[in-house]
Parts: C-alpha cells; sequence; structure tokens
C-alpha cells in the first residue's frame, strides 16, 4: 500500500475563499475535499495518509514549506491538484512537483493543457483535468488511474493524459549545425516533409479581458517590461534574461524625471528612454487622467522585468504573479508598456 | 569568377620587434600594431597573445577578425574598410589560420560574451582554438563612443590585413581552390541549394557592414561566397554573445563551406543572399518577401536561413522561411533554443507556419558550470555576474562567445531527454 500525500489549495480543502487566500499552509490527516474522493477511487490499495493546503496567494512562494511538510509524513507519491485552469493554483501545483521531484519523492501533478502553471513543472509529470471544476468527477478518475500506473512503475503517455513539457536536454551532435541543415534541406527536397530538429512550439492566445464599464472609479496599474529602474538599479534587474521582475513606488510621485531612472533594458537603444523615462512608464499621462477624473487612481506602485530573452516560462510566471497581485491590491485595469 | 585561398597555418605566436611569420610562427611587433590602431578616439591599446590551452579568459569580446590580405596594403581585402569598396571575392586570398585579431572591453549596448581558452567551455567557441591577439583600449578623454568603436573596427581590420601581409612571400601550407556559386547554370539534375543569411542591423553598436556601409537600410543582396571570404561583410554587432555572427565566422561562413564541400556532389551551391534584420514588422515582411524573390532568381530549390541575435531576430527568420515556402523553395532554419535552464519552456520565441523544417543549434539557457582560470583579458570583472574575470563561475550557454552559432558553426543541438 502506498502512502499519498495530497495538495490542494485553501477552497478545496474546505477553508475559505479569496479571504484566505494568505492563510496556510498547513497539513491535516487524512483526504479533504476533492482528496477523499481520489481516496475512495484509490482504495484499498493505496492510501491519502495527508492532505497539505496552501492559499493561492502565498502557495507559489511557500513551496519549501509546503514541501517540508508533505515529507514529513514520508510519502510514497505527492499528489497535486487537479487545479483546472486556475492560474495560482495551477502555479502551485507546478512548483510544488518541481519541488517535490527534486528530493526525489515521486509526484503527479493534474491541471488543465490551457492552465498558466503548466510549464513551471520542469519535467515533473503532470495529467490533464477538465477546464473548469465542474469536471471535477471525470478528472479525478483520470488523476486515479494515473496514479495507480505511476505507483506500478509504468510511464506515463498521452493516452494517460500526460501534458507539459519534456525537457530537451542539450547535446553534442557528431556533425556541425550547418551540416545537418544542409542534410535537412536536401531531406526535404527528398520528400521527408516532416524532418525537423525542432517541433513547432504551442502557443497561448490570450484573450483580453472584456474593456471597463467604467474607467473614472478604477484604479489602474502601469506595468512594463521596459527594465526602467530607479538610476542606480538597487535591485540589479537583469538587463537579459531576467528571472525576476521588481515593485517601485509611485506613490506621491507626479513625474519620472531623467537622471531619476533609466531603462538597463539590453534589447535596445535606450537613448530615447533615459531622456525621458515616461516614454517607457507613461506616468505623466496617467496623471493627467487620474486629475481629469477619467481613471480614479493610479495603483501606488509600478512593476517591471526586462523582456529581452526571457524564457517563455518566466514571462507567464511573471504574467501569474502580476495579475494576482494587482487583483488583490484591488487594482481594475493595467496598462503594460512594451518595448 | 573563382577565388584561391592560399592557407598559412599559424602553430605558434609571439611579439617581437618585427612584424614576420616563418615556419608558422606568427610574431607581432607592438609598436607597429600600434600605428596601425592609432586614433583620436583612442587614448591606449594594449596587445596580448592569448592561446588554446592556456588558463586564460577573455571577457566583453567585441569582433574578432581572421587575419587575410590580397597583396601589399590589403589589395582588395576588406572592402570599405582597407581597402576601396570594389567588388571582391576573386583572385588569391592569403588567410593565416589558426589565429584572430579579438577586440574587448566596454562599448554601450554591448552584452558581455567571454570565451575560455581551457576548459569545458573552449570547445564551444571558434576563439577557444585559434591563437587570438587580443587589443585592449582606453577611450581618449571626452571621445564618443561611437568614434571609439568606428576606431576599433578601422584599426582591427587594418592589423588583421598587416599581419597576413607577412605570408605573401611564404609557401602556402595549402591551396584551396573554391567554387563560385553560380546563380544562372544549373549543373545537371542535382539540386540547387543556397544560404540567407540575416544581418542584425539594430542600429549603433548593433550594427553589420557590407562594402564598408551599414547594412541597416539595405535591401536584400546576392553575394558571390568569395565576397564573405574577402572580409565584405563585417561585424559592428555586439548584442547576443552566443547568437551573433563576428566578422570572422562571415569570413569562414560554415553553411558556405559546407555547400561549397557538397557542390557537384549530392548539391549545386546556388548562391549567398545577405539581408538586414530590421526592427519593425513591415520592413521585416517586405525585406522577407524580396529576399525570396532573390532566391527565386537565382534557381535556389531550398535554402538554408541563418539570423542574428534572439527574440526580434526569431521573427525575421520565420517570415523568411515562410515567405521562400510561398514561392515554392524548401527553407532550413538554424535556430537556437530558449528552453529554460531545465529545457522544458517552448524552444523558439517565433516559429514559422508553413515552412517547419528547423535545426537546432543548442539551447541559450543550458548552464555551464566554468573554472577559475589564472588570466583575464578585456576586463578585470565579469559584469554580469559583478565576478572577478577569472573566477570560477555558472553562466547560461548563451554568454560563450558564438556557442549556439546561428551560421552552425557548433556542435550543440537539443533533444527530448
Amino acid at each position: 500500500m502506498a502512502r499519498i500525500v495530497h495538495y490542494i489549495n485553501q477552497f478545496f480543502a474546505g477553508v475559505g475563499g479569496e479571504d484566505s487566500a494568505g492563510a496556510g499552509p498547513a497539513l491535516v490527516d487524512g483526504a479533504a475535499g476533492p482528496g477523499r474522493r481520489l481516496a475512495e477511487l484509490l482504495a484499498p490499495e493505496h492510501q491519502v495518509v495527508a492532505t497539505v493546503w496552501c492559499g493561492d496567494d502565498v502557495a507559489a512562494g511557500r513551496v519549501t514549506d509546503v514541501v517540508e511538510l508533505a515529507r514529513s509524513v514520508r510519502p510514497d507519491l505527492v499528489v497535486a491538484g487537479p487545479a483546472f485552469t486556475s492560474g495560482r493554483y495551477g502555479l502551485a501545483c507546478a512548483r510544488v512537483a518541481a519541488a517535490v521531484r527534486q528530493t526525489g519523492v515521486p509526484v503527479l501533478a493534474c491541471m488543465h493543457e490551457d492552465n498558466p502553471g503548466l510549464d513551471e513543472a520542469g519535467p515533473a509529470p503532470v495529467v490533464t483535468s477538465g477546464e473548469v471544476a465542474r469536471r471535477m468527477g471525470p478528472s479525478l478518475d483520470r488523476l486515479a488511474n494515473a496514479v495507480r500506473k505511476l505507483l506500478a512503475g509504468e510511464p506515463l503517455t498521452t493516452e494517460d493524459g500526460r501534458i507539459g513539457r519534456l525537457a530537451r536536454q542539450t547535446v553534442t551532435a557528431d556533425a556541425s549545425a550547418a551540416r545537418r541543415a544542409v542534410d535537412l534541406a536536401l531531406a526535404r527536397l527528398g520528400g521527408d516533409a516532416a524532418a525537423t530538429e525542432i517541433p513547432l512550439p504551442r502557443f497561448d492566445r490570450v484573450t483580453p479581458a472584456p474593456p471597463l464599464a467604467d474607467t473614472s472609479t478604477a484604479m489602474v496599474a502601469l506595468v512594463t517590461e521596459g527594465g526602467l529602474v530607479p538610476d542606480d538599479n538597487p535591485d540589479n534587474l537583469e538587463s537579459a534574461r531576467a528571472t525576476r521582475w521588481l515593485r517601485y513606488p509611485l506613490e506621491g510621485r507626479a513625474a519620472l524625471a531623467p537622471g531619476e531612472y533609466r531603462s538597463i533594458h539590453g534589447g535596445f537603444s535606450t537613448a530615447w528612454a533615459n531622456e525621458d523615462p515616461h516614454r517607457i512608464l507613461p506616468l505623466d499621462a496617467g496623471r493627467e487622467l487620474e486629475a481629469e477624473g477619467a481613471v480614479g487612481r493610479l495603483f501606488g506602485e509600478y512593476f517591471v522585468t526586462s523582456g529581452n530573452g526571457t524564457s517563455i516560462a518566466n514571462a507567464r510566471r511573471f504574467g501569474i504573479e502580476w495579475a494576482a497581485d494587482l487583483r488583490r491590491s484591488g487594482a481594475r485595469a493595467a496598462i503594460l508598456t512594451a518595448t | 569568377m573563382a577565388l584561391t585561398r592560399l592557407v598559412h597555418h599559424v602553430r605558434q605566436v609571439g611579439l617581437g620587434s618585427q612584424t614576420s611569420l616563418a615556419d608558422g610562427v606568427l610574431t607581432v611587433s607592438v609598436d607597429q600594431a600600434r600605428l596601425l590602431l592609432a586614433d583620436p578616439a583612442l587614448a591606449e591599446v594594449r596587445l596580448s597573445w592569448v592561446s588554446p590551452g592556456q588558463s586564460a579568459r577573455i571577457v566583453k569580446i567585441l569582433d574578432a577578425v581572421e587575419p587575410r590580405t590580397k597583396g601589399p596594403g590589403g589589395a582588395g581585402i576588406f572592402p570599405g574598410f582597407v581597402s576601396p569598396a570594389r567588388p571582391a571575392g576573386s583572385g588569391k586570398t592569403h588567410v593565416l589560420r589558426g589565429s584572430a585579431v579579438v577586440t574587448a572591453g566596454f562599448l554601450p549596448r554591448a552584452q558581455e560574451g567571454l570565451v575560455d581558452l581551457s576548459g569545458p567551455a573552449a570547445a564551444l567557441s571558434p576563439l577557444g582554438a585559434t591563437h587570438n591577439l587580443v587589443v585592449e583600449f582606453v577611450p581618449a578623454p571626452g571621445a564618443g563612443w561611437e568614434a571609439v568603436d568606428a576606431a576599433l573596427r578601422r584599426g582591427s581590420l587594418r592589423l588583421a590585413a598587416r599581419l597576413a601581409e607577412t605570408a605573401l612571400e611564404v609557401e602556402p601550407d595549402e591551396v584551396e581552390e573554391l567554387p563560385s556559386a553560380s546563380p544562372s547554370v544549373r549543373h545537371g539534375a542535382l539540386p540547387r541549394v543556397g544560404v540567407v543569411t540575416n544581418l542584425q542591423t539594430q542600429g549603433l553598436f548593433k550594427d553589420v557592414f557590407v562594402y564598408g556601409r551599414s547594412f541597416g537600410s539595405a535591401l536584400p543582396t546576392l553575394l558571390d561566397p568569395g565576397e564573405l571570404d574577402d572580409g565584405t561583410v563585417v561585424s559592428g554587432q555586439f548584442g547576443h554573445p552566443a547568437l551573433k555572427n563576428p566578422t570572422f565566422m562571415h569570413q569562414n561562413h560554415p553553411v558556405v563551406a559546407e555547400l561549397r564541400r557538397r557542390h557537384g556532389q549530392d548539391l549545386d551551391f546556388a548562391g549567398v543572399v545577405i539581408a538586414p534584420e530590421p526592427v519593425d514588422q513591415a520592413a521585416k515582411e517586405l525585406i522577407s518577401a524580396l529576399a525570396a524573390r532573390l532566391c527565386a532568381a537565382a534557381g535556389f530549390d531550398a535554402a538554408v536561413v541563418t539570423k542574428e541575435g534572439g527574440g526580434n531576430a526569431d521573427a525575421d527568420i520565420a517570415l523568411k522561411m515562410d515567405a521562400l515556402a510561398d514561392l515554392g523553395i524548401e527553407a532550413v532554419g538554424l535556430y537556437a533554443e530558449m528552453a529554460g535552464a531545465d529545457g522544458t519552456g517552448p524552444p523558439v520565441v517565433v516559429a514559422p507556419e508553413r515552412a517547419t523544417a528547423m535545426v537546432s543549434t543548442g539551447n541559450y539557457d543550458h548552464r555551464l558550470a566554468l573554472p577559475e582560470m589564472d588570466r583575464a583579458y578585456g576586463g578585470e570583472e565579469l559584469t554580469l555576474l559583478r565576478a572577478p574575470a577569472t573566477a570560477a563561475v555558472e553562466v547560461p550557454t548563451a554568454v560563450v562567445y558564438c556557442a549556439l552559432s546561428p551560421l552552425g558553426w557548433g556542435h550543440l543541438t537539443a533533444r527530448p531527454a
């Protein structure tokens, strides 16, 4: 009999909704929420010995604690989700899966293929769930089947609902890339229409949110990937391949003076940005709109990263974190300036 | 039109009172070299040989140039810089193989690149296997960076031509007769394969020069491969160290070398098209369509398409591949992957839609552990990591000079684990 620890969020643990999104993590004995059905499906061969839950707003940053709690009861497998298409919950499940995998404990996450957190699972296995919580039943059926297969030591395939990316490993080829390119050209000319070394990636299509009905009462945030930081770049934001984003105050500030702010972005000539930082972050226009009453007020901070050679996984994570942060702060809209 | 390369192997290097080549030993007079590099924008230059196997690192690498000349004073080499801008690519060209003139130091917008001359990163860069005459510099007080950049480019090209002049009276180690690509002649039934090379042209410090002119506002151009040998394409592009194509790589264009090698065997070398990488979408689309038309006019059945840089450059290469496919020409793109440190991210930023043959030159984000080195050139610090330039460091492959060469020099690739 395998001992399973189940990771879920505060909502599914029955702790509460958005009001409890900052709570946890905590461990409770046995199964909870959807874990009860999962336990039924897996019984009697396997047992859900404990449930670890954490609030959506804090989970992505408390992964180490979550993993420690889960490991405290010596599980044979950690299961996370199903997270459906919920961004924060999916991100937490993915990160927990990645971190548990690193400790050597088997792990399995479950979420929909469109969940923006999916990539963060890295090489940890993930099986698909339905899109929304209404699909809990069939999602748990699939998850339980995958758990049984995994515990039997069999690999999970797309037929089991496996999703996510298999890691691509850097290796040294016998032939130079130039030679392989000419070989590939001749193979294509020879009729091999599928030959390639890189399969086409699948990109998200983001549907923009509907416009606000009334902007005059809305708090609006300014966010940018333009690398605009206080002049001495106090937190060392990277000019390329950013792994982090930063926040700086705008409260009480009417304008961004040249010399006080500069762009450290490595992907374009920053001369014009530094001549007038509003070209990257339009605080001047924002303040005017605020004074006119066209927008309720501007959010008291701006978020910034450098969008230059940033991996898509990191960029997606920044987006999830920004959206959650802004939603918590009450912002109703964000203006994202891109370079 | 045909070109003969007279190849001299440089086996040993040194500094001395005279600049000379004898029995594979290249000696450089620092005083003579300084004269060639002298410019009002440069207060001081320092010259050092850095050779394979040494416990040495070159940081903040700008351009690298292979010493070549066609005769006294250059006689047509590096047209537009060293020689008058006249059509190049024929006659005889002396090559000092195994050596390079390398400029290194701070320039604005230059992204920091490095080469190790020993350890695991040495094999990832062409400069890990060459004797490198490193030119370090101190800008003159008040000199504009643009003038410093131009002075380094002119000076290093003059120096490279001058070094090769030592070979004019020396018997070459190898004589290479190079076929010319022939846009109008079809050799039997062999498929006609050419190359389309995008040059990153995004303004100051991210520009490439052709016959001495900025290529930024140019339209696609058909070149004879010999023109690349003679230094018609000169790099002034200092972004993305692993993904840039220094002058050295254009002189030794790996896809051109491969097409020459197979010319008349399993393919017919159809030609070289160079194209700029403009920054706005409409221009990218126009340039791509025009490049494809040139390939069609030159009778390409297939083209290997190469890029320079990341992100933006992926859009250029994808548009070109699709434009070629639209004209019935098979396109193969050389891509570096940007799949994150663990290799699980989507590998390319912008993928083609209709032409889907891609070759991988490795993962940009793959981490490398580099050992401590005894000496460093080009600067005291790896600014990127705020570490001493000689330190043991962990870096993404993206910072190793030419490690993901979009011209296909390297052997790295990525595969599902």
